[in-house]
């Protein structure tokens, strides 16, 4: 494990030198391009990729237009009632044609009493390493994405309805096995998804529209992993991609700020699906711990809804708001709560 | 009549406008926007007054605009520009077509017109929406009549 985190590192440290090496080269100022009009690239989202806040959009990252290259870094923070979740990334737009992504999203719990009283007493109980921390556990993953803009120009076609098109495709590493798979029930850890987005401004309303199909077995954005395991013991699994729909709306009430909503579509592979400890699920804990079947039950995933603002001050920094509705995730219900995002550009 | 008024108008325009001297082949004819134009668009602008206000106002953040500037320093006459352009976005926006110039391909094919370019004079045109109190919403209407123009203009 630490071999690996050392390469990654190494590998990091190699792509910062080439990346200043290349930044100091002259040939830089020929590449180096912000003449996207504000916003139009979109902003920082959890994916990674340059869109909404949770949904991507068919434009490709940065301010470059296709005569250069534009990228920047993402923060995101999201308070929900019992959980913490922070991305922490960047992206690089090529020519307005394609786009490379990377971002690490950590989740927390927090507040999260039946779980955290549950794994206090599994702990005492049976000493288990079941992947929950009463102090609060830690879900960890990175995205890793690659867009490739197709046809279509989603600002100044006013004259057709073809919007900008474009592919996207997202590789997904959750680092917390134990948890996600050994607790949750997932039935991998790591997966692709792929999609394809539809993007379009209708300047005659002041209003950019996103259509997203998203391919993807993914439970809660992948922050529980993929598909699910039935059994405790894991040899009933299944892993089985579907398309999924993802549609964001924003409304420009003037050039640099937007409000508008995203809807995301959720899958439903770990509903009503009790938590594992130790190769045991909880139908038989329960008969130690009476009503624990109950507490750790995963309620059904909910689709994400979302209401934002996004405001752009200049063209290296922008602001988005949001107020979440995320529903039910794993074991808590009601998911309602804060985003706060910043994404600084070149 | 139509045809030789058409023809009577690209030489008038030919007269006019540096680039038609060379490729004239016709005026512009509005454009056809998928949602239509708001119909109160021109009087929003102020009418024929108020969008020539607004041209003066888009070539003074042109020409402060270094990315641009040398440009029409180079190859544009503004007065003239000024004057074209004023009957160019006022049938854009639902007025009567008295455009003079050349079209917006033979005006723009020899200048290799680059996407970010187009993409600064853009941000002149919101700069000028700003400085003469139009209403964003509105500026948007000006935006979508001249945005199917974009593949004419951006050549490189």
């Amino acid at each position: 494990m630490k071999g690996v985190r050392g390469s990654k590192l190494r590998l990091l440290q190699c792509a910062a030198i080439l990346g200043a090496t290349v930044c100091s080269n002259a040939a830089w100022a020929d590449w180096y391009n912000d003449g996207k009009v504000f916003l139009t690239g979109g902003v920082f989202t959890i994916d990674g990729a340059g869109g909404g806040g949770a949904v991507p959009w068919a434009t490709i990252t940065g301010y470059e237009t296709r005569d250069g290259i534009n990228g920047g870094v993402g923060f995101t923070y999201v308070k929900l009632p019992n959980y913490d979740i922070n991305f922490f990334g960047g992206s690089i737009g090529f020519f307005d044609r394609f786009e490379l992504s990377i971002v690490d999203a950590k989740l927390v719990t927090d507040d999260l009493t039946t779980v955290d009283i549950a794994a206090l007493a599994l702990d005492g109980l049976l000493g288990a390493d079941n992947g929950l921390n009463p102090n609060g556990t830690t879900i960890h993953m990175t995205t890793y994405g690659a867009k490739l803009r197709l046809f279509g120009d989603a600002v100044y076609t006013s004259d057709s309805w073809i919007p900008q098109t474009s592919i996207g495709f997202l590789y997904k590493e959750n680092k917390d096995p134990v948890f996600v798979e050994g607790t949750l029930g997932a039935a991998e850890t790591e997966d692709w998804e792929a999609y394809a987005a539809f993007t379009k401004v209708f300047f005659r309303y002041s209003t950019l529209v996103n259509v997203l199909a998203r391919y993807t077995s993914a439970n809660q954005t992948g922050l529980t992993g993929f598909g699910v395991c039935h059994d405790a013991l894991r040899n009933d699994c299944e892993n089985k991609k579907e398309v999924r729909a993802e549609v964001s709306v924003a409304h420009l009430l003037q050039k640099n700020f937007a409000i508008g909503f995203e809807y995301t579509m959720h899958g439903d592979n770990l509903d009503n699906r009790g938590v594992d400890v130790l190769g045991l699920s909880t139908s038989v804990l329960d008969d130690l711990l009476p009503g624990i079947q109950d507490a750790l039950m995963q309620k059904e995933e909910s689709d994400w809804w979302d209401f934002f603002f996004a405001y752009a001050p200049n063209k290296n920094y922008s602001i988005t708001m949001a107020y979440l509705m995320l529903g039910n995730i794993a074991v808590a219900e009601d998911q309602n709560g804060f985003y706060l995002s910043l994404h600084a550009t070149f | 009549m139509k045809r030789t008024s058409k023809i009577f108008t690209a030489l008038f325009g030919a007269t006019l406008f540096f680039a038609s001297a060379q490729t004239a082949i016709a005026a512009e004819q509005p454009t056809n926007p998928i949602l239509g134009v708001e119909s109160s668009s021109l009087a929003k602008f102020g009418g024929r007054e108020g969008v020539h206000n607004w041209v003066e106002s888009l070539f003074y953040y042109i020409m402060l605009d270094n990315r641009i500037n040398h440009i029409f320093k180079e190859f544009g006459n503004v007065e003239r520009q000024v004057f074209l352009n004023t009957q160019l976005e006022t049938m854009v926006l639902g007025g009567p077509n008295e455009y003079q110039g050349a079209s917006m391909s033979a005006a723009h094919a020899d200048l290799g017109i680059t996407m970010t370019e187009f993409n600064a004079v853009v941000e002149a045109a919101y700069n000028a929406c700003e400085r003469n109190v139009i209403a964003y919403h509105s500026c948007n209407q000006l935006i979508n009549a001249l945005a199917p123009f974009t593949k004419d203009i951006v050549t490189r």
